[in-house]
């Protein structure tokens, strides 16, 4: 990184993240008045029995800041400002608050998709760039036949097909480890057993996510890899008496990694926003999950901290993978 | 500078062992339309310290030979016959044994320079690599012989630059650091690709004589693959003339310009324009395209387009025979030919050109340019942008053209002169100066409607045919566009697309065909025949001809000749290489950082050229005659065109000019801080340059 | 928020640059450009059995109904959750609905939203992102902001928002998975329309004085060809997928209406007890992808023979 690198690229970041930041304001108070708009929390006690009275269901929402009766501008701005001065996200029908329940949720989905992340980059990056070095290859074929039909793949199939072969394994292998829903089991004591009985847990969800994740960045790494397996500098690299696996590995690679390595970048936030389907085909309470049942539920406040915190992480990711295209490429770097 | 340097011709050893030998090389590729044979039993020696040339237009079959040599052919590609180098076979080497040899024993310079270089490592880096590949040195070692390659090869300030990436250099600058990858373990065989075709003609000179430079320090043999003839007319020692993947006429550099005998070698010769000499050959263009290499017809492949070829020729492919005193010659009548009795270009009367000196009577002024200026904004940072200067692209230009007559701005890129062409196309208020097309000032016409009705007289041929018409439209739409957008009805475009047609020599049946289907030649006609389609009074061409094979050329000159002369167009050219532009131009206006530092009629330019940059440009411009090109003086100018961006306040070429460094104290001051005014040459009104020294 | 999983990078079309000899363009000459297309197509199998593939779903999808007496809302309470049989060729769930019919009904439904889905994204994307890129400016600025805004609005939230009150009708659907689908596409679009803006015959076509509008659609459009195409078929993928989703989740099609989403989402409960519920239309959804995935792939190769694997050389 050459000196006078270093400061640009704070004042790029700082002025793309004020450039987002604004983005993300506009876009979480629009989202703020749709989900007014189309979630009506009083519906929620509406079954509860004994009846209750429309003037009683709006009371019992008022001191969450949900009464219909309100004038939707004072609502938001009441909103508003106790997002901006306190970072209080506001309180669900019935009174749960918002912050503590996505503080919780996004740590449990972290756990949930840190690992598979890491898999699915390390799997598909390495298959991609083995199969683009053999490309149509016995392996190379069928890895992408395999990898095709797995992106097609809709998630709940593949989820569920996860599920059916491990209950399978269960009763015919007789194992008992394959665990197909929730985080740990009721009534496991001690720290290392409840560790290993989380990371039991953990098995089929990260099989599935491993398993959707890594497709893209096989097919990807495997094209980007070919665009760059026959550009001139190859050639050359050869030409200074480097095999032709060297020349790839030491110039092909080096240069087809970049763009890979800015959309793990990308990627990385998104590890907080969970996974809608695969936490809830698994029974995780993590984020995903958190955002249908704000939504089922007509939690306004939730639904609408679920949107803030994904767009934020979304912003988080484009300007990461900005940076590190930055750090690693001095056709950018530099000039 | 180098003043009057006679290019040094080393002196081969007389009776050495070959260091490259090649066998009857055949190399073929699969493809859509079946096998296509791009060489076709190719067989030479290369001597130590001699440099082989292989000539040939695009398709010859010349750089699959010298990635054949190479092992760097794509893995589908067959490769039959025998490379022998120093006595070893390559063909049927694995890939490890194979890069053993490359790099240490055999090194390569490639075509684009831009492209070559490993964009993420720094110079010093893939030099020290390359060395480490075959020498064991520590990495600091190999760093500092990285240094001093680079210092070698004419890097100024090596070691700050070795640690520079190749998008930090010029064109000409990576070039040099290509040439030090590939004599960095002293090889005994250099291979090079068409190492200048990318660059520009005065950074050729200096490139070329890296390379010689290159083969002194390694006494290596050099295979130089070039489709200039005045390359091959310097630094030949022995030429192989290559045609559709064979070796037509392989012999010694003078005995080949002497007396060429392979028809197609003597009509190649005929059809390159010259700069120098008094007066101007008639071009005789060869006709016809140089054929497929997909299920090539029995007999000789030129037969269809050789003026001599006997019934014979086409039936069997010739074999290439000695001829004692000569060469190897692929000809059924070479005999006859070397001995005298038979003129290989036939009786091709040259095709008529314009009286070659004294313009064609001055019409009215179509074009007037005064004190044309334009700027860009300079940013820096690919990601945050600033606005670090200004580019002074164009800067104070002048000139008038009149109906019947052709400019030609002529300048090294960079220059400003494909920017000052646009500006006029553009049709608007320029940012400085005044544009006047038959007499209305551009800058005065407010309506879109009355923009669109000049445009009528001033239309475009684009350099690169196939860029410029749309590969999704036929023939027949191509044409038809311009037509519609003046708002022609259906009826009177199709009459004008036929007539357009017949103007520049194609058959109606190309009509419904799409630009792939067409060769390249044929693709200019249709750019030219679209230019023309609403009558203008001016073509402005840019580079007109750079994207063409030599042996089609000639073609297109000769239809632009008739064209100005049936039509009474003017021609505005932007050109760089001066030897075609003087074939086609009544005037010259030379461009050098966005001035025109020299204007006069083409002849008393090429005759009496008075500014020490169009001397140099003159000089750069390689002569397709041996003799010549070794004897005469040249002018290599220093370094390469400064960015615009900061323009000295003096003259602009004080940096490189041979003059400014002869100068005395008195003149060098006013160099610096006075920008020179154009002066008029004392004989030649119309003469005009700007220069203090002169 | 994506649906699922952690990336959404799909297969992006390469340019390798393919050894091709020079010579080989102009031995086409007599060939037409369509034959041409064909004959490269036809000879990738795997795209050929993709569009049998893709037919025969169709077929189904259209005439499957005249193969069974029971309709999509029938309910054979005599018959509740019976596995495949002569009578109900895929079973029935637990209400006694006929799942060969729901299947049918399902297909039909699932293909109607991605293709008008697919097909009015790439309109929509197509003209919007070739028109930033050849207006550039500030009309390119704006566009890509909005495109920015666009993409960071969490839409699968607004999918689910709106889907969930306006209670699943399918016309909404295709009309809301478009309003918020297209700007992924429009983005690449306009990434590669600003390198087709810089060519010659666009320029050409600038200084004979064709107006703006006959630009873009008479040379920038025509020239994303092979993109707008492999674009349309990978969109279908990418609706069924969405749909699937939202239907999954419970924010798309809605009973009584069936989507092979749906189907899945009520089979899923019963993947051990019943998994015929889940695996008919779990294999035509898969059975639909992939075959449309082959189809882009092959007509990508065909259109475009710089791409990846469209070298002739490089393969057999």
């Amino acid at each position: 990184m050459c000196g006078e690198g270093v400061p640009r690229v704070v004042r790029y970041v700082t002025r793309k993240a004020v450039g987002w930041l604004l983005m993300i304001v506009v876009a979480t108070n629009a989202t703020y008045f749709l989900a007014s708009w189309f979630l009506d929390p009083r519906s929620n006690f509406k079954e509860l029995r004994p009846v209750r009275s429309e003037s009683q269901i709006d009371r019992a929402l008022a001191p969450y800041n949900l009464d219909p009766r309100v004038p939707l501008v004072h609502r938001w701005w009441d909103w508003l400002t106790s997002v901006s001065l306190h970072f209080d996200w506001g309180k669900s029908p019935t009174g749960v608050s918002v912050n503590g329940e996505v503080g919780y949720r996004a740590l449990v989905s972290a756990e949930l998709v840190v690992v598979a992340t890491v898999l699915s980059v390390v799997i598909g990056v390495a298959l991609g760039v083995y199969t683009a070095a053999r490309q149509y290859g016995w392996a190379d074929r069928v890895s992408q036949a395999v990898s095709i039909v797995v992106f097609n793949l809709p998630t709940s199939v593949a989820a569920l097909a996860v599920v059916f072969v491990a209950i399978w394994l269960n009763q015919h292998a007789g194992l008992h480890f394959l665990y197909v829903a929730g985080e740990n089991s009721p009534g496991v004591e001690g720290l290392l057993p409840m560790i290993g009985d989380r990371l039991l847990h953990l098995i089929l969800p990260t099989l599935t996510l491993t398993l959707m994740g890594y497709v893209g960045y096989h097919l990807t790494q495997r094209s980007l890899l070919l665009d760059t397996l026959h550009a001139d500098f190859v050639r050359t690299a050869q030409a200074t008496g480097l095999t032709r696996s060297q020349a790839i590995r030491r110039h092909a690679l080096r240069a087809a990694l970049i763009p890979t390595a800015a959309s793990v970048a990308f990627s990385v936030p998104a590890v907080f926003t969970g996974a809608v389907i695969t936490e809830t085909i698994f029974g995780w309470n993590g984020m995903g999950r958190y955002f249908i049942q704000t939504i089922s539920k007509n939690d306004v406040h939730g639904a609408v901290a679920t949107a803030a915190f994904a767009a934020a992480l979304t912003a988080i990711g484009a300007i990461l993978a900005d940076i590190a295209t930055v750090f690693l490429d001095p056709r950018v770097r530099v000039s | 500078m180098t003043l009057a340097t006679p290019l040094p011709v080393p002196v081969p050893p007389a009776d050495a062992e070959p260091v490259l030998s090649v066998r009857d090389l055949r190399i073929s590729f699969p493809s859509e339309a079946g096998t296509v044979e791009a060489v076709r039993g190719v067989s030479f020696d290369l001597l130590p310290g001699r440099t082989l040339c292989i000539v040939g237009e695009s398709g010859s079959g010349k750089s699959a030979t010298a990635m054949g040599i190479m092992g760097l052919l794509p893995p589908t590609a067959d490769l039959r016959g025998q490379v022998l180098l120093g006595g070893q076979g390559l063909i049927g080497l694995d890939d490890r044994a194979l890069s053993k040899i490359r790099g240490n024993s055999i090194g390569m310079v490639f075509q684009d320079p831009l492209s070559a270089l490993t964009p993420i490592f720094s110079v010093g880096r893939l030099l020290s690599d390359a060395l480490r590949v075959h020498q064991d040195l520590t990495k600091r070692a190999a760093w500092e012989q990285a240094v001093e390659l680079l210092d070698l090869v004419g890097i100024p300030d090596p070691r700050g630059r070795a640690t520079a990436f190749p998008h930090e250099f010029s064109g000409g600058m990576r070039q040099r650091v290509v040439i030090a990858m590939a004599m960095a373990n002293r090889p005994s065989v250099l291979v090079a690709d068409e190492p200048t075709t990318a660059l520009d003609v005065t950074v050729q000179a200096q490139i070329l004589d890296v390379l010689r430079l290159a083969q002194q320090e390694t006494g290596a043999g050099l295979v130089l693959i070039t489709h200039d003839l005045g390359v091959v007319a310097g630094h030949a020692d022995d030429v192989a003339v290559m045609y559709a993947g064979r070796i037509v006429e392989h012999a010694g550099v003078e005995e080949l310009f002497h007396r060429p005998t392979m028809p197609y070698t003597a009509r190649l010769l005929a059809v390159v324009p010259t700069v120098d000499g008094g007066t101007r050959r008639p071009l005789v263009p060869i006709g016809g395209e140089p054929p497929a290499l997909v299920g090539l017809p029995d007999g000789c492949p030129f037969a269809p387009r050789c003026a001599v070829a006997l019934d014979a020729c086409r039936s069997d492919e010739p074999e290439p025979r000695h001829l004692t005193g000569h060469g190897h010659v692929a000809c059924l009548r070479a005999t006859e030919i070397v001995n005298g009795s038979l003129d290989p270009t036939g009786d091709a009367a040259p095709v008529g050109l314009p009286a070659p000196s004294g313009r064609a009577e001055a019409g009215e002024v179509v074009l007037r340019v005064e004190d044309l200026v334009k700027t860009f904004p300079l940013t820096k940072g690919a990601l945050l942008k600033r606005r670090v200067g200004t580019l002074h692209a164009v800067n104070r230009v002048s000139f008038d053209l009149r109906a019947g007559e052709t400019l030609g701005l002529v300048g090294e890129s960079g220059s400003g002169k494909t920017t000052t062409l646009l500006e006029i196309l553009r049709l608007r208020q320029p940012e400085g100066g005044r544009i006047e097309i038959s007499g209305t000032d551009v800058g005065t016409i407010a309506s879109s409607a009355r923009v669109r009705e000049l445009r009528q007289d001033v239309q475009l041929v684009m350099q690169d045919p196939l860029g410029a018409l749309d590969p999704r439209m036929t023939v027949f739409h191509l044409l038809a566009e311009p037509l519609r957008a003046i708002g022609r009805d259906r009826e009177s475009t199709r009459a004008r697309v036929r007539e357009l047609l017949t103007l520049v020599g194609l058959d109606d049946s190309v009509s419904d065909r799409f630009p792939a289907a067409l060769s390249g030649g044929q693709r200019q006609r249709v750019g030219i025949a679209r230019a023309l389609a609403t009558e203008p009074k001016l073509l402005a061409l840019d580079e007109p001809l750079s994207a063409l094979d030599v042996s089609v050329q000639a073609g297109v000159i000769n239809l632009l000749a008739r064209l100005k002369r049936e039509l009474g167009l003017a021609y505005l050219v932007v050109a760089h290489d001066l030897a075609v532009v003087r074939y086609i131009s009544d005037r010259i206006a030379v461009m050098y950082l966005g001035h025109i530092v020299e204007t006069g009629d083409t002849e008393a330019i090429f005759s009496d050229p008075k500014h020490p940059y169009t001397r140099a440009l003159l000089s750069a411009i390689p002569i397709p005659d041996p003799e010549r090109e070794r004897t005469r003086e040249r002018v290599v100018l220093k370094g390469e065109q400064p960015n615009a961006a900061r323009m000295p306040t003096g003259c602009v070429f004080v940096d490189r000019c041979p003059l400014y460094r002869l100068a005395d104290e008195e003149l060098r001051h006013r160099c610096r801080t006075q920008p020179p005014m154009p002066t008029s040459a004392a004989e030649l009104p119309g003469h005009q340059y700007a220069c203090h020294g002169v | 928020m994506t649906t699922d999983a952690t990336t959404d990078a799909p297969a992006s079309p390469t340019a390798e640059q393919a050894p091709e000899a020079a010579g080989t363009a102009r031995a086409h000459s007599n060939l037409g450009l369509g034959r041409l297309y064909l004959r490269r197509f036809l000879r990738n199998h795997p795209a050929v059995g993709g569009v049998v593939i893709f037919v025969l779903l169709v077929l189904f999808g259209a005439f499957g109904g005249r193969f069974t007496s029971y309709a999509y809302t029938d309910a054979d309470f005599t018959a509740l959750t019976q596995p495949p049989s002569s009578r109900h060729w895929f079973g029935t769930n637990q209400g006694g609905n006929d799942i060969y019919a729901c299947a049918v009904h399902g297909l039909q439904r699932s293909l109607m939203i991605a293709v008008s889905v697919s097909v009015l994204t790439i309109v929509l994307a197509a003209i919007i992102g070739s028109g930033a890129a050849y207006f550039g400016g500030r009309v390119e600025r704006v566009t890509l902001a909005a495109i920015h805004f666009l993409l960071i609005v969490p839409s699968f939230l607004i999918l689910a928002l709106v889907s969930h009150r306006l209670a699943g009708d399918w016309r909404v659907l295709i009309i809301v998975l478009t309003v918020f689908g297209w700007m992924s596409t429009a983005r690449v679009i306009w990434s590669v329309s600003t390198s087709l803006r810089e060519r010659d015959y666009v320029k050409a076509a600038e200084f004979m004085g064709v107006r703006p509008l006959r630009i873009i659609f008479r040379h920038i459009i025509p020239n994303l060809g092979s993109l707008l195409i492999v674009n349309l078929t990978l969109g279908v993928v990418a609706t069924v997928l969405s749909e699937t989703a939202l239907s999954f989740l419970g924010f798309g099609v809605q009973t009584p209406d069936v989507s092979l989403g749906t189907m899945l989402a009520d089979g899923a409960s019963t993947v051990t007890s019943a998994p015929w519920l889940f695996a008919f239309p779990a294999g035509l959804v898969v059975l639909l992808t992939v075959s449309m995935t082959f189809i882009g792939d092959g007509l990508r190769d065909a259109l475009d023979p710089t791409s990846a694997t469209g070298s002739a050389g490089g393969r057999r």
